[in-house]
């Protein structure tokens, strides 16, 4: 229903025949509840560049909770007039209402004129005049209400609340109660909030690189002291400085454990500083906290002890050096149950429980590597041919040139056949007989390297050889 | 006199500055073989400090042999602390730190972009506690750099050690052929050490490869004395709390000669040569 409907005394739940009677040219279209309940979906998604808080309250109105947030826009009534303004554009008549609670924001959106704003404290004058409809009671609530005279919410509400209990039901009550702002409501909100969260907005933006090391500070000291308080950690941290011009830069540090400390959280932001271009000005800047987890208090160790905790020494390192280097740059090597050379380890990070750890017992067979299989220290990413005399094909080589110096073996060990993991490949691909064999060699001066010879032997066809690591 | 007395203050000073750096009365890790303990001030490896380690020929680009020893050096370390190990390639590969008896899982494995954050990450490193060695893998280390490896590691005790290794393809920064990477530049190091594999010898009638074997020279070390041996990894017992290192050889030292003919007189000499 359009505002001409309206003007022309049409009313919601009118039956179509009879607004047709009454108004004979009447374009009538079929009620599209699921398209309606998207259309305000999407909505709500919208009203988010005004509140993080939007609660839907179908069929037709939303709910923002704008607490600390309504400065930006100069104040609660400029608020309502931007949002007012931006949904017209957009085609969509509305009415706002700003009220210390929901329930007389409801009544004042409907009711009242355009744009009321009701401070706390004043919602039982401010809403007597109003229409009992405007308690959001169900309808027959309300159509017995209206049938017994009681026209206004001032005239239900000097009722002695046990009869109007006994008369309407308990939903009135709390309906009222909810109205007057006696009672509290909680909201559905579409985006779960995240309570952890802090913003720091400023009366002139701020561009200077000390000024925003400052603010970092400030905001992360302050979101730090009520994780402190409230006896959680956080693992992950986001700071989001917001531009004059609506752009959102936003740095993002991890931690290896939950933390909570100030001064390591800044100096992991204080390097990334530099890549935020401050542009004509930071206006606000926010940090929000993901991963929260309990974290107890922990007293601080008097005695200069060997054994530190972890969280005292290697993770803040670790915390530093995956900030700085990159999360892929740290890591701790793990076996990996494969035997072909460049599948065996896993990179893990520093700090993840370990499977075979001491503390554990010793490790169960299956972990670890295999220590009768002698590995090199250093693996080359990429094997490096290799010009090799061998004897015979079978054996290792006499003689071989690497880098261009010619090594002469002195004694060997091997052959260890290492095949290709074939049911890694796909089923039309998969074929027998992709072997290396490994040998480990010393050559005259000392130096222990690890050849292998590519394939089986197959007359006609020369072996490759490959140099793919050191044992030094 | 008061300038007597002032002068004898100042070298208190100096003395005790200088005993807090690899001097006598710091930790050290024994070998476990009075060859090459007596050498240093403190009756072993000095803890606390950074030792440079390097290679020769293509060692300087490999770092295999010196890294396998700086992980042999850095066992016992290792259960004190987390090991870290910052390098600018990523070809370290854990299950032959594992069969060189080093716990892979008490290391963390940093790999940095360039030279610069190397030595930074290595400092962090040193400097953090709940780190008992740190081991990096660095072309050179100027003066500036050095001192600051040494605050670092003197901050909570860890001991550093340095890899010489240059880039696959790089150029040589101002050394010449067949001289030890920039061995003529002052260096912050408490020892130096020049490290090459070294042909092994399996039991009489065993096949194969015998335990690793390294040729190590001692070119610098603070208070000490130089000397070279040929070290064999320790294979019988990886696990217990064995040295992981048996002197094979010592190789022949005229400073070390003097020093072990006094011990002679004293009778407490080992033997000087073993079958090698």
């Amino acid at each position: 229903m359009n505002g001409a409907a309206a003007a022309l005394g049409l009313f919601v739940g009118q039956k179509a025949t009879d607004a047709d009677a009454l108004v004979p040219e009447l374009a009538v279209a079929d009620a599209e509840p699921a398209a309606d309940a998207a259309a305000l979906t999407a909505l709500a998604d919208w009203c988010a560049r005004f509140s993080p808080a939007v609660a839907l309250d179908p069929p037709d109105g939303l709910f923002l909770d704008i607490s600390g947030v309504a400065h930006l826009w100069g104040g609660e009534a400029a608020m309502a007039r931007d949002l007012i303004m931006r949904l017209g554009r957009n085609g969509i008549p509305a009415r706002a209402a700003v009220a210390g609670g929901p329930g007389a924001a409801w009544a004042l959106a409907r009711f009242a004129q355009a744009g009321a704003i009701l401070a706390s404290g004043g919602e039982a004058a401010r809403l007597a005049p109003l229409p009992a409809a405007a308690l959001r009671l169900a309808p027959a609530e309300a159509a017995q209400i209206a049938r017994l005279g009681l026209s206004t919410i001032g005239a239900l509400g000097v009722l002695p609340r046990d009869q109007i209990t006994r008369r309407f039901g308990p939903g009135v009550v709390l309906r009222l109660d909810q109205a007057l702002g006696e009672a509290r409501e909680a909201l559905t909100y579409r985006r779960p909030p995240n309570p952890w969260f802090t913003r720091l907005a400023f009366a002139e933006p701020i561009s200077a690189p000390e000024d925003m090391a400052r603010v970092t500070a400030d905001i992360t000291a302050r979101l730090c002291a009520r994780l402190e308080s409230e006896g959680q950690g956080g693992r992950r941290f986001e700071l989001c400085f917001h531009r004059l011009d609506g752009v959102t830069q936003s740095l993002v540090i991890g931690l290896a454990l939950p933390g909570r400390e100030t001064g390591a959280i800044v100096r992991l932001f204080a390097p990334k500083l530099d890549t935020v271009d401050p542009g004509f000005g930071i206006e606000v800047v926010t940090l929000a906290v993901e991963g929260v987890q309990p974290l107890g208090a922990r007293q601080e160790r008097l005695d200069e002890d060997r054994d530190v905790m972890p969280e005292e020494g290697v993770a803040p390192l670790v915390d530093r050096l995956t900030n700085r280097l990159g999360e892929a740059a740290v890591w701790r090597a793990e076996a990996f149950p494969s035997h072909d050379p460049e599948r065996a380890v896993a990179r893990k990070p520093p700090l993840s429980p370990m499977i075979g750890s001491p503390a554990l017992g010793s490790p169960v067979l299956g972990e670890g590597w295999d220590p009768e299989r002698p590995r090199p220290l250093r693996l080359l990413r990429r094997p490096e041919p290799i010009e090799a005399m061998a004897l015979v094909p079978d054996d290792p080589p006499a003689s071989f040139r690497w880098r261009g110096v010619l090594h002469r073996v002195r004694r060997a060990e091997g052959p260890e056949r290492l095949a290709e993991e074939w049911w890694r490949r796909p089923f039309e691909d998969a074929e027998p007989g992709r072997a290396r064999d490994y040998y480990r060699v010393e050559d005259e001066a000392g130096g222990r390297f690890w050849l292998f010879r590519d394939g089986l032997y197959q007359a006609g066809a020369g072996p490759k050889w490959w140099l793919h690591g050191l044992f030094g | 006199m008061s300038r007597v007395a002032s002068f004898d203050a100042v070298r208190a000073k100096v003395a005790a500055m200088s005993a807090c750096r690899g001097g006598a009365g710091k930790a050290a890790l024994s070998f476990g073989d009075h060859r090459l303990d007596q050498v240093f001030p403190a009756g072993g490896l000095p803890l606390g400090c950074w030792h440079e380690l390097g290679g020769e020929g293509l060692e300087i680009e490999t770092a295999a042999a010196a890294g396998a020893f700086a992980a042999v050096l850095a066992k016992p370390l290792a259960s004190r602390g987390a090991v870290v190990w910052v390098s600018r390639r990523d070809d370290l590969y854990a299950p032959g730190l594992a069969g060189l008896g080093f716990p892979a899982e008490r290391l963390i494995q940093v790999q940095a972009r360039d030279e610069a954050q190397v030595l930074a990450a290595l400092e962090d490193a040193l400097g953090s506690a709940g780190v008992a060695a740190a081991i990096g893998e660095a072309e050179a280390v100027d003066l500036t750099a050095g001192r600051r490896l040494q605050l670092a590691c003197e901050r909570r005790g860890a001991t550093g050690l340095l890899i010489r290794r240059r880039m696959f393809g790089a150029p040589a920064r101002k050394t010449a052929p067949g001289v030890l990477l920039g061995a003529a530049t002052g260096s912050a190091a408490a020892t130096r050490w020049t490290v090459a594999s070294a042909p092994s010898e399996p039991a009489p009638g065993m096949p194969g490869l015998g335990a690793s074997r390294w040729r190590v020279d001692l070119k610098r070390c603070r208070g000490g004395r130089p000397g070279s041996w040929i070290l064999e990894m320790n294979i019988g017992d990886m696990n217990d709390g064995a040295y992981p290192l048996r002197v094979v050889t010592q190789l022949g030292d005229r400073q070390l000669e003097a020093a072990q003919s006094r011990n002679l007189a004293d009778g407490d000499a080992p033997p000087r040569r073993r079958a090698g």
